[in-house]
């Protein structure tokens, strides 16, 4: 079997960071072709590459045996090369139809393709047939501006069909769609196909990656990890560890997990609850339903210009407890966190802590009840010193008294704010940055932090010492509640743990009986979880 | 109807003040519709193109001096060399500025700008400060400013034809994606780079067109008149006052301000006042209607009939739902 | 060219290129606050030089005691300015958005200025502005040294500002990462209206150097507003040190191409550099490539 696109060696480096180092793939003539891999492994970063947008330092690229490394993405798109962008991207201000016209026709000289006016009658009638393929033909007048989430994928396939590419690379499709137009996706995606088209697919959405592909590429940090049928890929222990994240200093210990995850599975009396139903409360695990809550979210929806990307999230954060929160790529795990700091407003629900309603609060408002946000990496004020930079955490706290001496805590806490207290927060490594994070957060002397990731692009040893410094801040009496990618490490830290897929809690439980839960690997590698309902 | 009034115009109202308000609104009618089809298609906000109005004068002022051409008629039928200068001239321009991008790309038009009126002040072939004098037409006194209207409102309804086939092709389409997502475009394998340039060119060769005319009913073209920073911007709040990159909001803009500037200008001695008036009447409509004029008032009629024109998108969007989710 | 010509033309060049500095630094914080350029801050400067010829001629209050009159007029001007129109503006095109927007702020003050002082040439005078000092074989006017002492000392008041207080602190903060600082309970809007303020405000002190070393009318905003930009653009749009440097660089060659070719070609020989170096660099001589945290 003849392979269309063949990358090899291929190197891209931002600054000092390799996103792509040495990285190959195959895609394979007339098949669904799929790319996986966590956050951060540079999927994204080689469609770039492979359609232009990108230079590389290294490596070569292929198209048909012609070589294409470092094109630029109009001469691409000429070969016959397809792509849609994660976050879909189109023309908002052009109608529906006039979104289909753009496309270069293949083949075409650029000046009679420019001169040709944009509503000739074949032309139309072939962009509304593929509208109709993708099932948006109701929309053909509106302001492509208009349409939902999911409409804007589909639009975006659609335009891409005009040219009739020979290859099609799709950037998480699935991203953000809900089930139904998801299905609608793969069936059309499977009639493509069908049609001879081959397929190139970036997902996170594992049983949709599962479902149709054929062949499935796992890239881990810049580099392929293997490549096989999705049966293979999915029974490789490699490509497990690089999902939920592996530590060779605890191999003992995920030993021991291992043998629990089976014993899990033979239980019939697991404590985790699955809910199906949006909406659901989940109920809490076991003795631990009588904790008291610090804080509640109900029903709560929330998105970004219109499309909703928490569904009825419904959860409870223990007083005195880590409670994690996990699940795969665009769940909506971030979002809960800036709905719950103000950053987002909930379109619906409600949001209380202490039992007091902190929904529709302004972020500085929010702070004042004692709940901290603590953003993905880098949220230092770079240009500013590290001391500053904790000074900073004070910044609604008047009592110059109260700050001298909760700086003083947080110097006797984390050694770092003393020793570097001049150097510019930038000029931090990533670990050390984290830490100082925590110390700026700590100024305020919050009853709740809440930390988005903070384990993103740390090695192994870094991520354990901010794990225990998490735990730390938890001892000494701040509830905790943590967005982590990096699943078994959160969850095994954690005295809770809350799954949420697709904008919805599917488990909550104990950490630990979440974690053995044996869904969790069928939520993060694609499976039915339905099949396993409680 | 429209068509009719401006073209009978001159016939029934022939005090020569009005008509010549009136052919001054027809330049900038011009000059805002040629912007138009560059800055607003492309979304590139363009603030230098009194570059090509000022190249016009200039060169029309030196042809006629040159070729000996005579005033009046044969003076017109240089009027798209002038245009053809401007095109030209307007290529190394847009090859160094349409390099960047968003608000560099107006601080390098701006520079451009002011490096040709800097330069109209110095170089010998210009005349200097005391500029250039173009030949008197042999019209009457009475009937002076026909001809101008005729000539500027051809020119206008050329630039609107060009403007219409360039909206309807897909040369205008792509510049519209431009003006949305130029990352993208290029991802569906539009030439962003020449489409920009090609629209660039139309775009100065009309406005070098009229300002040839422009300055040849003035009489004389000094680096002041020619190289004017307020005609940069004035044709910019014209275009966005109507609605930039629609077919007729340049032209509706450029008719309200331009006859409000020049009507504002004879009642009061001092400029003082047209500018209060332009600033704040665009300021309003940036604060009322931020699309501007034409599309603010097509929304508005188009949200209190909601039946006609295809109805609102919260009517189809349901039915949609059934389609797309077939499986459901 | 003789080597005290050139070195007057360098001196010269640093003197005017700190008042320069001192505008440009108020359109700067303007852009890294709000993402907006501000196009009525060549205008405003001449407002501020009016404003302070308003005070020394009918009201006898001097040109140096009126700068505690006109500083808090202008600041007002630029939270009004921010609070009506600035903060309307969609995220979507903003920048582009407030090019036109300002432009036509200028264009109302440039009306009304108009309409009161006419189009004839102004210049500010007082005792020190004719009186000069005689130093390394040329003469100094007093008005550069002391322009260029005000502009140094408010350029150090606004250093301190920013990086020596809290609210400079909250500036940057908001500057460097607007989430972050939302994070931490920085009213961000709040901040940014007054640094609008401030960014309009050192125009009253440029404006009064300005009036006081050049004749001004109504128009010469549109002069000072293309200096300004060509120098906060190749500072790098948001970078106070940025404009600092670039603003001593472009006055430098300015005065020297002046004397060493023709003051009429001077302006053309920086717009050209300015051309030059933004289609080579368009981030500026100064500027990182646009990296801004959301």
């Amino acid at each position: 079997m003849s392979n269309l696109i063949e990358v090899s060696g291929i190197v891209k480096a931002y600054g000092g960071i390799k996103a792509l180092n040495g990285c190959e793939l195959e895609v394979r003539e007339g098949q669904i072709n799929g790319l996986i891999g966590p956050n951060g492994s540079g999927k994204t970063t080689l469609f770039n590459v492979i359609t232009g947008y990108e230079k590389v330092q290294q490596g070569a690229v292929t198209f048909k045996g012609q070589d294409i490394t470092n094109s630029t993405p109009d001469h691409v798109f000429g070969l016959g090369i397809g792509r849609t962008f994660q976050l879909s991207r189109m023309f908002p201000r052009l109608t529906v139809l006039e979104n289909m016209l753009v496309a270069t026709q293949r083949e075409e000289g650029w000046l009679r393709g420019v001169s040709r006016l944009a509503g000739s009658h074949s032309e139309r009638s072939r962009a509304l047939e593929l509208l109709d393929f993708v099932g948006i033909t109701r929309l053909a007048y509106e302001p492509a501006g208009n349409l939902s989430y999911g409409q804007r994928k589909l639009l975006e396939l659609a335009s891409l069909l005009v040219a009739d590419p020979d290859i099609l690379l799709l950037d998480e499709p699935a991203g953000g769609v809900n089930p139904t137009l998801i299905n609608h996706l793969a069936d059309r995606i499977r009639d493509l196909n069908a049609d001879g088209k081959t397929i190139l697919v970036v997902e996170h959405n594992m049983e949709f990656v599962m479902g149709i592909c054929s062949r499935i590429t796992v890239l881990a940090q810049g580099t392929t990890l293997m490549a096989g049928s999705p049966t293979e890929v999915r029974s490789s222990p490699a490509v497990l560890e690089a999902y939920l994240g592996a530590d060779e200093e605890e191999a003992a210990l995920d030993a021991a997990l291992r043998e629990e995850l089976e014993e899990a599975a033979r239980s019939t009396t697991s404590s985790v609850s699955v809910t199906s139903e949006p909406g659901d409360r989940a109920p809490a695990a076991g003795g631990a339903a009588t904790e008291e809550v610090l804080l509640t979210l109900s029903g709560v929806c929330a998105g970004y210009g219109g499309a909703d990307i928490l569904k009825q999230v419904t959860l409870d954060v223990p007083l005195g407890g880590i409670t994690c929160v996990v699940g795969p790529n665009g769940a909506g795990k971030s979002t809960v966190m800036k709905t719950i700091s103000g950053l987002l407003r909930p379109r619906e629900g409600e949001i209380r802590f202490r039992g007091e309603l902190v929904s529709g609060l302004t972020p500085k408002q929010v702070l004042a009840k004692g709940i901290a946000q603590i953003p993905q990496a880098h949220s230092l004020f770079g240009d500013m010193t590290v001391l500053e930079n904790v000074e900073m955490g004070a910044f609604t706290v008047t009592d110059r008294a109260v700050v001298r001496k909760r700086l003083a805590e947080v110097q006797e806490l984390y050694p770092i704010v003393r020793d570097r207290a001049h150097d510019k927060a930038g000029s931090l490594s990533g670990g050390q940055q984290r830490l100082v994070e925590f110390a700026r957060c700590l100024m305020l002397d919050p009853d709740l932090i809440m930390l988005d990731e903070p384990s993103m692009g740390l090695d192994p040893q870094t991520r354990t010492m901010v794990f225990d410094m998490v735990a730390q801040m938890n001892r000494q009496g701040r509830t905790i509640l943590l967005v982590e990618q990096n699943a078994r490490a959160g969850l095994k830290l954690s005295s809770h743990g809350v799954v949420l897929e697709n904008g919805q809690v599917r488990l909550t439980g104990s950490g630990h009986d979440v974690l053995t839960h044996p869904e969790i690997g069928a939520l993060y590698l694609g499976g039915a979880v339905e099949a396993a309902g409680v | 109807m429209v068509f009719a009034v401006f073209a009978l115009f001159p016939v029934v109202i022939t005090d020569p003040t009005t008509t010549s308000i009136a052919f001054f609104a027809l330049v900038f009618m011009v000059a805002a519709a040629s912007w138009n089809i560059f800055s607003g298609y492309t979304g590139y906000l363009a603030l230098g193109h009194a570059v090509f109005f000022g190249s016009g004068g200039y060169a029309l002022a030196l042809l006629t001096s040159h070729l000996h051409v005579s005033g009046g008629w044969p003076a017109f039928a240089l009027l798209p060399l002038c245009g053809l200068v401007g095109a030209l001239i307007s290529i190394p321009v847009g090859l160094i500025a349409l390099r960047t991008r968003r608000h560099t790309f107006v601080v390098v038009t701006i520079a451009i700008f002011f490096i040709f009126q800097l330069a109209a002040f110095n170089l010998g072939f210009t005349g200097g400060t005391s500029g250039l004098f173009l030949p008197l037409p042999p019209f009457s006194a009475a009937n002076f400013n026909q001809p101008f209207y005729y000539v500027a409102f051809i020119i206008l309804l050329v630039t609107l034809l060009v403007s219409w086939l360039v909206r309807r092709s897909r040369f205008g389409l792509q510049l519209l994606a431009i003006r949305d997502d130029e990352d993208r475009a290029l991802g569906l394998g539009v030439k962003t780079r020449r489409l920009k340039l090609s629209a660039f060119m139309i775009s100065a060769f009309f406005v070098a067109m009229i300002g040839g005319l422009y300055f040849d009913f003035v009489g004389q073209v000094f680096p002041n008149t020619a190289f004017d920073p307020l005609f940069d911007l004035s044709i910019a709040l014209m275009a966005f006052f109507g609605g930039m990159g629609t077919l007729i909001g340049p032209v509706f803009g450029a008719l309200v301000l331009e006859s409000l500037q020049q009507y504002l200008t004879l009642s009061f001695s001092s400029n003082g006042t047209y500018l209060i008036a332009y600033g704040v009447l665009f300021l309003l409509v940036i604060l009322i209607m931020p699309q501007g004029v034409v599309p603010g008032v097509r929304d508005l009629l188009r949200r209190r009939r909601p039946a006609a024109g295809g109805g609102t998108l919260a009517e189809t969007d349901q039915p949609l739902a059934g389609a797309a989710g077939a499986t459901r | 060219m003789t080597g005290t010509a050139f070195i007057e033309a360098v001196v010269d060049g640093i003197l005017t290129g700190g008042v320069y500095a001192l505008m440009a630094a108020g359109l700067t914080l303007i852009f890294g606050v709000m993402d907006i350029i501000n196009i009525a801050q060549g205008i405003m400067v001449v407002l501020g030089a009016y404003l302070s010829f308003e005070l020394s001629v009918h009201a006898g209050i001097g040109l140096l005691p009126g700068l505690l009159i006109t500083v808090p007029a202008m600041f007002c001007l630029g939270v009004a300015i921010e609070f009506l129109f600035m903060r309307r503006l969609r995220d979507q095109d903003r920048t582009q958005m407030s090019i036109l927007v300002t432009y036509a702020v200028a264009i109302v003050i440039e009306g009304i200025l108009t309409a009161i002082y006419g189009v004839n040439y102004q210049q500010l005078s007082a005792s020190y502005v004719n009186s000069s000092v005689h130093m390394l074989g040329f003469y100094l006017p007093d008005i550069y040294l002391i322009g260029f002492g005000m502009a140094v000392a408010l350029l150090v008041g606004l250093y301190s500002l920013l990086y020596r207080t809290k609210f400079g602190r909250a500036v940057r903060a908001s500057l460097q990462n607007r989430t972050a600082a939302d994070l931490i309970g920085i009213d961000v809007n709040r901040v940014r209206t007054i640094s609008v303020g401030i960014g309009v405000a050192v125009t009253a002190v440029g404006g009064m150097v300005f009036g006081a070393t050049n004749a001004f009318n109504p128009n010469t905003g549109y002069d000072l507003i293309s200096r300004l930009l060509a120098i906060v653009i190749l500072g790098g749009m948001g970078s106070i040190a940025g404009a600092m440097g670039a603003a001593v660089f472009i006055l430098v060659i300015n005065d020297i191409v002046a004397v060493w070719w023709s003051p009429t070609w001077a302006p053309i020989v920086y717009f050209v550099a300015l051309v030059i170096v933004l289609s080579v660099r368009p981030q500026g001589l100064f500027g990182r490539a646009a990296v801004r945290a959301q």
